[in-house]
């Protein structure tokens, strides 16, 4: 097989885990203390929030990808933004919604427990901020980080998609199905691999973090690279793998 | 002709989301699940014994991701066997008999997860006095299936509806190239994290603790204490999802409904600006790459346009709220 | 009521044929058995089963015993993990296996090893991650035996998809499985479905007095059902490989049978285990 499109692979695989890791360390995610108002951010699993994020860029990525049948830098991008904007879409309007639940449904001020000035805002926290806990709701620091996290985890996902369908695992080599067919075996190879790869990386970071993070403004950021060097590691093994797939797919040519 | 009809599936795409949404949340309080039902669990260790159903069927997102996978793989068989009984261009009509077939079956086995979570929690949890109250057992069984029918059903007839949009608007190539259960796949772990991340804290912070003052967060004091007696009696989840079926659900519904409305919307009319429906839907054409454009530029404006939106909720709730007061 | 601690307990509770097995007992019985079912495509699909079953229980084990040193965030990840690590080190074994390894005679596959290729693939991807995961320099879980926990895990769900693959496509051949399994979308569920049966056991079971034996039921049980449904899948895609209509019936009949014996075991206990159980009653505080 092309050894352009080995190392292409593996690049964009390892750029996609990386994306990955650093999304999910942005998301404001409280766990299950956020749900009842104890904690800032999303009242929800990481890996969950971002794997549905990611997911929901993965959809509308797929449909953008049938837009193009050879694969060129400017499909790669205009795939990858559509992912992106996907699963900053979908991240948005769920902090946004949850935002007026809190304020609304629970009479409390969104307000972040870690800082007490919002460093994008400058709006004092800690006199809005309920005692005895940790903050609650999304503040406006914890929305912009997610949006930015959603964004990146969406466009590594949605590049992750756009590299295995269009080299690892490309039509072409099912045709004997039939165009239509062919196409979806291809796009669901693609699209298993990749949320498989994202959701190992996702699950990883999760692990850096404790499982509750409220942003970039908060202090558990700073264990970042620990859990890029992993990531990127990890990926770079699934990429080896899903190159030695393609590799065997394609009849074991010399590479 | 065929651009009404793509609208029209895509409005009716977007109402299904919102029925689906609302009723995941309807279902997660019905059988309560995911993170309040931490408290439920604590509850117990705290010595409070409660009358409330533990179906801790891990996280919402891979439950009803589990739910809907299996309920869209068997439609997809029964689609298999049926479609080729009727003509072509009416094989929709398989869908009729096939979709809520499968939804059954991904339903039954959301009945099996939610006894055996409930009874292995409660056998786990014999040391604190729990019993397991079998009205309790038996009397929520029901309406969990009846809530998560509906969710599951949604998410079967989006993913129907998305996977065979071209066959039925007429434009082949706009059906969605994942296949059907790959689809319930992502509905149902989309449909899972919204559901958990908006509409669990109506059930979490209000609900749980309708006991403690209104306008605060829930202390790490309170965490275990919940709220066990209703208006009259003991409260079970049947008192629970009246109450949350007011504002968390419809809150939760419209959330996961806008964020579909959204993106196939913005894809559509990305196609549309772009010349891409128009023509043929030529790939590898300046078109497509317009059309990928306009739907991105589309996405980036509602995605800043929602940044300001939460700006402007937070400090209004800071204006009209004010500082904490009191201890 | 007292009950009795929990560790000591498990390992003298054995009612007859010294079941539940020790956690390496169970995992060398699983380990041969998948890798049997595995490296034969040929075998009727019920017979498969048994090593999907075994493999899917001696997943869930090593999430139970990898969980319950406190994961923090969840028992949900790691089982998820388990399945990410397993659908890629699947195809992988796949490929490899397309190049060589693979024996066919008179057109019906009859061994193939090369899939064992991917099995190992995994099982490295899963003891380098598990380094990281509790390395002080790294991640620093600080879990003991996460490293053994995560290979296991990476094996497991490689088995598990490969047995779940040939059950479904009668073959290992990448190309017929990509179209058989990846085509309808039934990946899906077995990613999902896998995960579920191995970190819902604990998941459901958790709590103090959660007992192994009765926990690695529901994983029994969990397996019967995936059997069913795709028995069920199999049916409808049986003018492809698979090796006809009593295979997958003879599915559908072993996943029938595994689940009602397993579930109906289960709840029998889960009602012995719980404190009490009454039809229904108050409820009262406990100081």
């Amino acid at each position: 097989m092309d050894p352009i499109a080995a190392l292409l692979i593996l690049v964009c695989v390892i750029v996609g885990g990386l994306l990955a890791s650093l999304g999910v360390h942005m998301i404001p995610v409280g766990g299950a203390p956020a749900a009842m108002g104890t904690a800032t951010g999303i009242a929800t699993g990481t890996v969950q929030l971002m794997f549905g994020a990611a997911l929901t860029g993965l959809f509308t990525a797929s449909t953008v990808a049938t837009f193009f049948e050879t694969p060129s830098p400017l499909a790669l991008v205009l795939v990858a933004l559509s992912g992106a904007v996907g699963a900053m879409l979908m991240l948005s309007f769920t902090m946004l919604f949850a935002n007026m639940l809190y304020v609304f449904g629970a009479g409390v001020v969104p307000v972040s427990g870690r800082v007490e000035v919002d460093p994008i805002t400058k709006e004092p926290q800690t006199p809005y901020k309920t005692p005895q806990t940790d903050g609650h709701g999304v503040p406006n620091v914890s929305y912009i980080s997610g949006w930015i996290g959603a964004f990146l985890g969406g466009f590594g996902g949605a590049l992750m998609y756009f590299v295995l369908k269009n080299y690892a695992f490309p039509a072409s080599l099912f045709a004997e199905l039939g165009a239509a067919d062919a196409e979806m075996v291809s796009a669901a190879a693609a699209g298993i691999a990749a949320a498989g790869i994202f959701v190992a990386n996702a699950i990883l970071s999760a692990y850096n973090i404790g499982g509750t993070i409220e942003g970039f403004h908060d202090p558990k950021f700073k264990r970042l690279p620990k859990a890029l060097i992993s990531c990127a590691v990890v990926s770079a093994l699934c990429g080896l793998c899903i190159i030695i797939a393609t590799w065997g797919l394609s009849g074991g040519g010399g590479v | 002709m065929p651009l009404e009809v793509l609208f029209g599936l895509l409005l009716l795409i977007a109402f299904l989301a919102f029925v689906a949404c609302f009723f995941e949340d309807a279902e997660s309080d019905t059988g309560s699940q995911s993170n309040p039902n931490s408290q439920v669990q604590l509850a117990a260790q705290v010595g409070y014994v409660h009358r409330f159903f533990n179906k801790a069927i891990s996280g919402e997102p891979l439950s009803n991701c589990m739910y809907s996978t299996t309920a869209c793989t068997v439609a997809w068989v029964l689609l298999r066997q049926f479609e080729p009984m009727f003509p072509a261009g009416e094989q929709w009509k398989a869908a009729i008999l096939a979709i809520p077939l499968g939804v059954l079956a991904g339903e039954i086995l959301h009945l099996i997860f939610a006894t055996t979570a409930h009874l292995g929690r409660t056998a786990g949890q014999s040391r604190f006095q729990q019993p397991l109250y079998l009205d309790v057992f038996y009397g929520h069984l029901i309406p969990i299936i009846t809530h998560g029918f509906m969710t599951t059903f949604c998410i079967t007839c989006i993913a129907y509806l998305q996977a065979n949009l071209g066959t039925l608007s007429g434009i082949p190539e706009l059906n969605h190239p994942f296949p059907l259960p790959l689809l319930g796949f992502i509905w149902g772990i989309t449909v899972g994290s919204i559901g958990s991340s908006t509409g669990d804290i109506h059930y979490g912070t209000e609900r749980e603790f309708q006991d403690r003052p209104f306008g605060e967060g829930k202390r790490v004091v309170y965490h275990g204490m919940i709220t066990r007696y209703a208006d009259c009696g003991i409260r079970t989840q049947k008192d629970i999802v009246g109450f949350c079926i007011k504002y968390g659900c419809p809150l939760t519904g419209m959330t996961f409904g806008m964020i579909i409305l959204f993106e196939n919307w913005r894809t559509v009319l990305g196609m549309l600006g772009g010349g891409y429906l128009t023509t043929n839907l030529t790939v590898n054409s300046a078109a497509g790459a317009a059309a990928a454009a306009i739907g991105i530029a589309i996405g980036l404006i509602i995605g800043i346009a929602l940044i300001f939106g939460n700006l402007y909720l937070v400090r209004w709730a800071r204006k009209r709220y004010g500082p904490f007061v009191g201890e | 009521m007292t009950v009795p601690t929990a560790p000591v307990e498990e390992e003298e509770a054995k009612p007859k044929k010294g079941w539940p097995p020790t956690e390496t007992g169970l995992g060398i019985i699983a380990v041969i058995l998948g890798i049997i079912m595995t490296i034969l495509p040929f075998l009727p699909s019920f017979v498969k089963a048994i090593g999907l079953t075994f493999v899917l229980v001696w997943g869930a084990d090593s999430v139970r015993k990898t969980s319950r040193y406190g994961l923090g965030t969840g028992v949900p990840s790691i089982g998820v993990l388990a399945v990410g690590y397993g659908v890629i080190g699947a195809i992988a074994g796949m490929g490899i296996a397309n190049v060589g390894g693979d024996f066919t005679i008179g057109g019906v596959e009859v061994l193939n090893v090369g899939v064992l290729g991917g099995v190992a693939l995994a099982a490295l991807i899963g003891y380098i991650s598990g380094i990281f995961s509790n390395s002080e320099k790294f991640i620093s879980m600080k879990i003991p035996g996460l490293e053994r926990g995560m290979t296991e895990l990476g094996v497991a769900g490689t088995l598990a998809f490969l047995l779940e693959s040939s059950m479904v496509a009668g073959t290992l051949k990448l190309s017929a499985v990509l179209e058989d399994v990846f085509f309808s979308g039934a990946i899906a569920f077995m990613f999902i479905l896998s995960a579920l049966a191995m970190f819902h056991p604990f998941n459901a079971c958790l709590g103090p007095d959660e007992d192994r034996g009765r926990t690695l039921l529901v994983s029994f049980e969990i397996s019967g059902l995936i059997c069913i449904i795709l028995g069920i899948v199999s049916i409808a895609l049986r003018g492809s490989q698979s090796l006809g209509l009593a295979d997958a019936v003879g599915l559908i009949l072993y996943g029938i049978v595994v689940w009602v014996v397993f579930y109906a075991k289960f709840v029998r206990r889960a009602f012995e285990g719980a404190y009490e159980v009454v039809g229904t009653g108050l409820i009262k505080t406990v100081k």
